[in-house]
């Protein structure tokens, strides 16, 4: 019996695709190997804050990612296109996974610097948990709601509505924050160039992880809505 | 104008069957209490008194909320009465903001009975024009983002589930800000005029995009 | 002109087709029954004519408007009676219709007009909640006829209706371009002129 190859994308694509990836992994190990080896301590917070080279693409991919939901969502209500509410749809699953990192690593950056996993009081660790709760709650959407139209919407309205109010809480905690005393952090200083070079390498190497998962995400939810098509049929 | 003929008749309605069925309010009325009860005997409230007011205080009106805002749609799903109504040529968002102003109502109507009961509960009067400045404020604003949610979940199957999921993590910016508010209208020190006007600013926001994100919840 | 035309349309619960593909066409004043078993489809066929449900596929014009898309505009000018009517019960009989009003944005002096035609004018103050099977299904039917529409749908009007209703019923349709679905055959042959039979269909796509 002879097998078909069920293609998604197109030929180039799929192999720049399968590039991407390849050269994201030496990318990433790359990053690793230069956060760890070659980048220097940082003299006030210490060994903790190479964190940071992970932390801050993390959160640039995490924010990207939730853009392309926003729009999705958007040329979704507009249009009803099922290209734009399966980009938004996977582009919410790699969000989250990066905002999963960012809360990790962003509760460990905080304990050696203010002696505990997690504060209330931080706009940034507060908002970085709404923002996951919201997309939580995106995809909890979609798998409750009917789907096809009315779980598209509805998740795009979440998606906008939440999008809209993850700064909203970020400012709003930050203004309370200005009545209390506020509570000593490490100033920025201008980076070295060691750590430069560190955090661009990093920052590449996590924006091309994102890429890469959206693309083989959003290849699998095309076979799935095939199929499901053909079921309705 | 026909919106503020559709929404209003929509809040009148609604309104009206509250006022007639008796259902919402006193469930809510209960719920208070209870509430009260709780945090009588999980807080030290000697040693606390009025500091832990404001977190009493929105504990109880955020999960008494949830509740209100849960029913606006929720009933209407079960007396099937929802699809007459989204049949008819009315705008969405007119039919949202109708509901959104009778939850709304229903919630201060339900704070109303909640502040005079703390300050019985704290020993102290709470009550002051300041205070209820805020708690008005916030509510229109949660009501606004709590009934969008609401008339969300109210179409899917499980709609319990999904409000406070969603409504939760978005009302932060009205507890925060609401709270702060809270603490400065029952005497600790500070200005309320900031937390007053981010509030008018966050309920302006928030019930615009309600409103218009209504008309793709609300339309099959 | 047409005030329906169905080409291919379909509809579907989750994998199974539940309906079509049906091919339909209704000229403005004629008069359609839909008959039926239990579970051929009427009620799906209603709901699709009144813009309650999208189709699954096929195209459906109403008035020479795309059914899908123009909602709105569509329901401004159809009256549908549904097989569960969602009165509000805490409100009278009045107070409904003085609601729907509201929303069609017409003047609420047709409320007490159409109790009358349908011959609730009595029980206009009553709960809603509190009425018989029969007097919620009149309610109903003034309902659908609030907006003056010039389609009427009306799916098993004759529920629950006692003699009086149902000669209530043949004023009040006359004349109006209809769809009705019923099981009553006799009643079908009376109020329309033409009659669509799902069942056979039904079978068929079961086949």
């Amino acid at each position: 019996m002879a097998t078909t190859q069920v293609s998604t994308l197109t030929p180039a694509r799929a192999d720049l695709l399968r590039i991407a990836a390849i050269l994201d992994a030496l990318l990433l190990l790359a990053a690793a190997g230069l956060a760890v080896f070659y980048a220097p301590v940082d003299s006030v917070q210490g060994l903790v804050q190479k964190i940071f080279y992970l932390h801050v693409p993390s959160a640039i991919a995490a924010y990207a990612a939730f853009a392309v939901v926003l729009v999705g969502g958007l040329v979704f209500l507009w249009n009803e296109s099922p290209a734009a509410d399966r980009l938004a749809r996977v582009a919410a699953e790699v969000g989250l996974l990066f905002t999963t990192v960012m809360l990790v690593t962003g509760s460990l950056w905080a304990r050696p610097i203010w002696g505990t996993y997690w504060v209330w009081w931080d706009p940034r660790l507060v908002s970085t948990l709404v923002l996951w709760l919201i997309y939580a709650g995106y995809l909890l959407v979609r798998r409750i709601a009917s789907p096809g139209r009315q779980a598209g919407r509805f998740a795009a309205v979440v998606g906008i509505v939440g999008f809209i109010d993850v700064p909203i809480v970020h400012f709003s905690v930050a203004w309370w924050r200005t009545i209390h005393p506020p509570i000593e952090t490490a100033a920025p200083e201008a980076l070295p160039p060691e750590m430069l070079l560190t955090f661009a390498v990093s920052m590449v190497a996590i924006l091309l992880l994102a890429a890469v998962l959206l693309g083989y995400r959003y290849r699998v939810e095309v076979l799935r809505d095939r199929f499901q098509a053909a079921l309705d049929r | 104008m026909s919106f503020l003929r559709v929404a209003a008749a929509v809040a009148r309605k609604d309104l009206r069957t509250e006022l007639r069925s008796r259902e919402t309010l006193p469930a809510l009325g209960q719920f208070v209490v209870l509430a009260l009860l709780v945090a009588f005997f999980g807080f030290d409230v000697e040693t606390g008194g009025l500091k832990i007011a404001p977190g009493v205080l929105w504990l109880t009106v955020t999960f008494a909320g949830l509740v209100a805002f849960g029913r606006t749609f929720a009933s209407e799903r079960d007396q099937n009465s929802l699809e007459p109504l989204l049949l008819t040529p009315a705008s969405r968002s007119a039919i949202f903001a109708g509901k959104a102003l009778a939850a709304a109502l229903i919630l201060v109507a339900v704070e109303v009975v909640l502040v005079p009961a703390m300050g019985l509960f704290f020993n102290t009067p709470v009550f002051s024009l300041e205070l209820a400045a805020a708690l008005v404020l916030a509510t229109i604003g949660m009501a606004g983002l709590g009934c969008l949610f609401a008339a969300l979940a109210a179409q899917t199957r499980a709609r319990d589930l999904l409000l406070p999921v969603l409504a939760l993590p978005l009302w932060i910016p009205f507890i925060v800000v609401g709270g702060r508010a809270v603490q400065v209208a029952l005497g600790g020190g500070g200005s309320l005029n900031g937390a007053l006007a981010l509030l008018l600013d966050f309920d302006i926001l928030f019930v615009v995009v309600a409103s218009l994100a209504a008309k793709f919840v609300l339309d099959d | 002109m047409k005030a329906i035309e169905a080409v291919g349309l379909r509809q579907r619960f989750g994998t199974r087709t539940v309906l079509g593909p049906l091919d339909l066409s209704l000229v403005s004043g004629d008069s359609l029954a839909v008959l039926g078993e239990n579970g051929s489809g009427k009620t799906t066929l209603l709901r699709l004519l009144a813009t309650a449900s999208r189709p699954a596929g096929g195209e459906l014009r109403l008035f020479g408007l795309d059914a899908t898309r123009e909602r709105t505009e569509l329901r401004r000018r159809i009256g549908y009676l549904g097989d569960v009517a969602g009165h509000y019960p805490a409100l009278t009989a009045l107070e409904n219709l003085e609601f729907f009003c509201d929303l069609h944005g017409v003047e609420r002096a047709r409320a007490p007009r159409l109790l009358e035609q349908v011959g609730l004018a009595a029980v206009g103050r009553r709960r809603a909640g509190q009425l018989s099977r029969g007097m919620a299904q009149r309610l109903g039917l003034a309902r659908a006829l609030l907006n003056a529409p010039e389609l009427l749908v009306l799916d098993e009007p004759d529920a629950g209706l006692d003699e009086e209703g149902r000669g209530l019923l043949s004023r009040l349709v006359e004349g109006r371009t209809l769809v009705l679905a019923t099981h009553d055959r006799e009643l079908a042959a009376q109020l329309c002129r033409h009659t669509l039979d799902l069942s056979r269909r039904a079978l068929e796509a079961y086949r």
